[in-house]
């Protein structure tokens, strides 16, 4: 097998077998917890251990994350009304400075969270290793991400023209990799661990993307009382385990 | 607890199962029509019967190599040129340095078949690869005008193709420059050697980014060559490089996340008291 041939190998494994086995481990797998685990549904908050390096780590890297992430999706769903968009050098500008920007927040909200992992002894006590590899796959996703943004810009024009028709050709079941084959090596280490995240994704705390309490955004203000006598309460539970 | 890990052992092998047949479903690769793949892959280097371009021209090229010796070059050419063979030397010399690089997706039934039509093509009068039939009329400053809305993409492309900028920079844009997935085209005029090399390459791009967009998307024969006039005079005019458009993006962005930030934290100054701030500083006062 001469070095081309074992190239293109590669490549066919990376961007046809692995988006399949991601995708229908995904599915597969979410599934399957909800049916057989619906309670580890959850993001595992650890807010009430430690709230104040948390805001600094959350509140930038959901901001930061959502905005990249719809980017990606306006690119994904909308890629021609997108380049229409980005006739205009300033729309253009304006918006890949917007998901720059939102990539920064994602990586100093990741960089709180690795401070506030390592340092909070009671934070510290809940954090997996599983956790610590959702980390560092984001990290790398981030970094290769803010890379291209710099160096080969304007990702949201040519994602639109070159990856979108790729993964709709993965979504047709008519993988067409030439899109992506030929595009530098940082680029296609993105795509990869954006497929090795949606892997991943069923068995780790990200299954709570899927159970965002949305309503809680528009539904009325909840008074949670208490109606009975709680050290009564207490008393009572303390004997019965007495007894 | 057995019954437990019983289950979650079932739908491990349920998943690894599914994943396998897909692995067996995904092993389907291209099979390509060689008048397209010649017309996708080869005519922004080469004609028959057109002339040089950047390649040589390959009418009756059976008659100047043998068969067996063009499949391997098609197969491998940098491999070829690496090992010395002094046909391969001679043609690059010619081809005043330009290296042929393998052609995507190529294999020997491929190039025998390519090379089947090449003798095909060679025996008519005038072949459908004779070169593409772009004006000689000089180019004027609306051609140039019109060249640089088409680049830039305040006009867009006939065929919606993604406009050259995405990807590409020349030197006399302003503001954050453009594209840098591709290369600087301030000298791609000179680079492929004038008018006709530059349209060849633009009827048909070639390098294995740009070929899967184009062919389904294909430059119109009347945007090249305002698109040829433009990167002519930017050749001409060939001004230096504006190295600050990649570092004012980077002020831009930095910038703009310190103020979010600062803002974020203006928005939620009160996020520690009403509740709990009393709640924590009575704690640490005990």
């Amino acid at each position: 097998m001469n070095e081309n041939t074992f190239f293109d190998y590669l490549d066919l494994f990376w961007f046809t077998i692995l988006p399949y086995v991601a995708l229908f481990t995904f599915f597969i797998a979410t599934i399957q917890r909800y049916r057989g685990e619906a309670f580890t549904y959850s993001s595992l908050s650890s807010q009430f251990l430690e709230n104040k390096i948390h805001f600094w780590a959350m509140v930038p890297f959901h901001y930061g994350i959502l905005t990249v992430l719809f980017g990606h999706f306006i690119g994904f769903l909308l890629p021609s009304q997108l380049l229409a968009w980005n006739s205009v050098p300033i729309r253009l500008y304006i918006f890949e400075i917007t998901g720059f920007i939102g990539a920064i927040f994602t990586l100093v909200g990741l960089f709180n969270i690795i401070i506030r992992r390592t340092s909070n002894p009671r934070v510290k006590m809940v954090t997996t290793s599983t956790d610590w590899v959702v980390i560092a796959i984001i990290i790398f996703q981030v970094i290769t991400g803010i890379y291209t943004a710099i160096f080969h810009s304007w990702g949201s024009s040519w994602f639109a023209s070159s990856i979108t028709p790729y993964l709709w050709s993965i979504i047709q079941f008519n993988p067409e990799i030439a899109y992506v084959t030929s595009l530098p090596i940082i680029v296609k280490l993105h795509i990869i661990s954006a497929f090795t995240i949606v892997t991943l994704f069923p068995f780790t705390r990200l299954v709570h993307v899927l159970v965002v309490p949305n309503p809680y955004l528009w539904r009325k203000p909840q008074v949670v009382r208490w109606h009975w006598n709680r050290k009564k309460i207490r008393t009572t539970t303390f004997e019965i385990k007495r007894k | 607890m057995r019954q437990l890990k019983l289950k979650l052992l079932t739908s491990k092998v349920k998943i690894a199962g599914a994943n396998l047949i897909l692995l067996l479903l995904c092993t389907s690769l291209f099979a390509q029509v060689p008048a397209d793949y010649f017309k996708q892959n080869c005519v922004s280097c080469h004609t028959i019967g057109g002339g040089r371009l950047t390649g040589p021209d390959l009418k009756d090229l059976s008659k100047r190599q043998e068969r067996e010796w063009l499949v391997n070059w098609m197969m491998d050419p940098e491999g070829i040129l690496k090992s010395g063979d002094p046909y391969a030397v001679k043609m690059q010399k010619e081809s005043r340095g330009a290296v042929m690089t393998r052609a995507p997706g190529m294999t020997k039934p491929l190039a025998t078949a390519l090379l089947d039509l090449i003798d095909e093509e060679s025996k008519l009068e005038k072949s459908q690869f004779a070169g593409s039939q772009i004006s000689d009329r000089p180019l004027l400053q609306e051609d140039i005008n019109e060249g640089r809305a088409l680049f830039t993409g305040t006009k867009r492309l006939k065929n919606n193709a993604p406009s050259c900028v995405s990807c590409h920079v020349v030197n006399s844009l302003e503001g954050l420059g453009g594209g840098r997935l591709g290369l600087n085209l301030t000298r791609a005029y000179a680079r492929l050697e004038g008018r006709k090399g530059l349209s060849a390459w633009l009827v048909s791009p070639p390098s294995k980014t740009m070929s899967p967009i184009f062919k389904k998307h294909p430059i119109d024969e009347e945007e090249i060559l305002p698109l040829v006039a433009f990167l002519k005079h930017e050749t001409e005019i060939d001004k230096p490089e504006n190295t600050s458009a990649m570092i004012n993006f980077l002020l831009f962005g930095i910038g703009g996340a310190v103020v979010l930030l600062v803002l974020f934290d203006l928005i939620w100054n009160k996020r520690f008291r009403a509740v709990r701030e009393p709640m924590v500083k009575g704690n640490l006062t005990k």
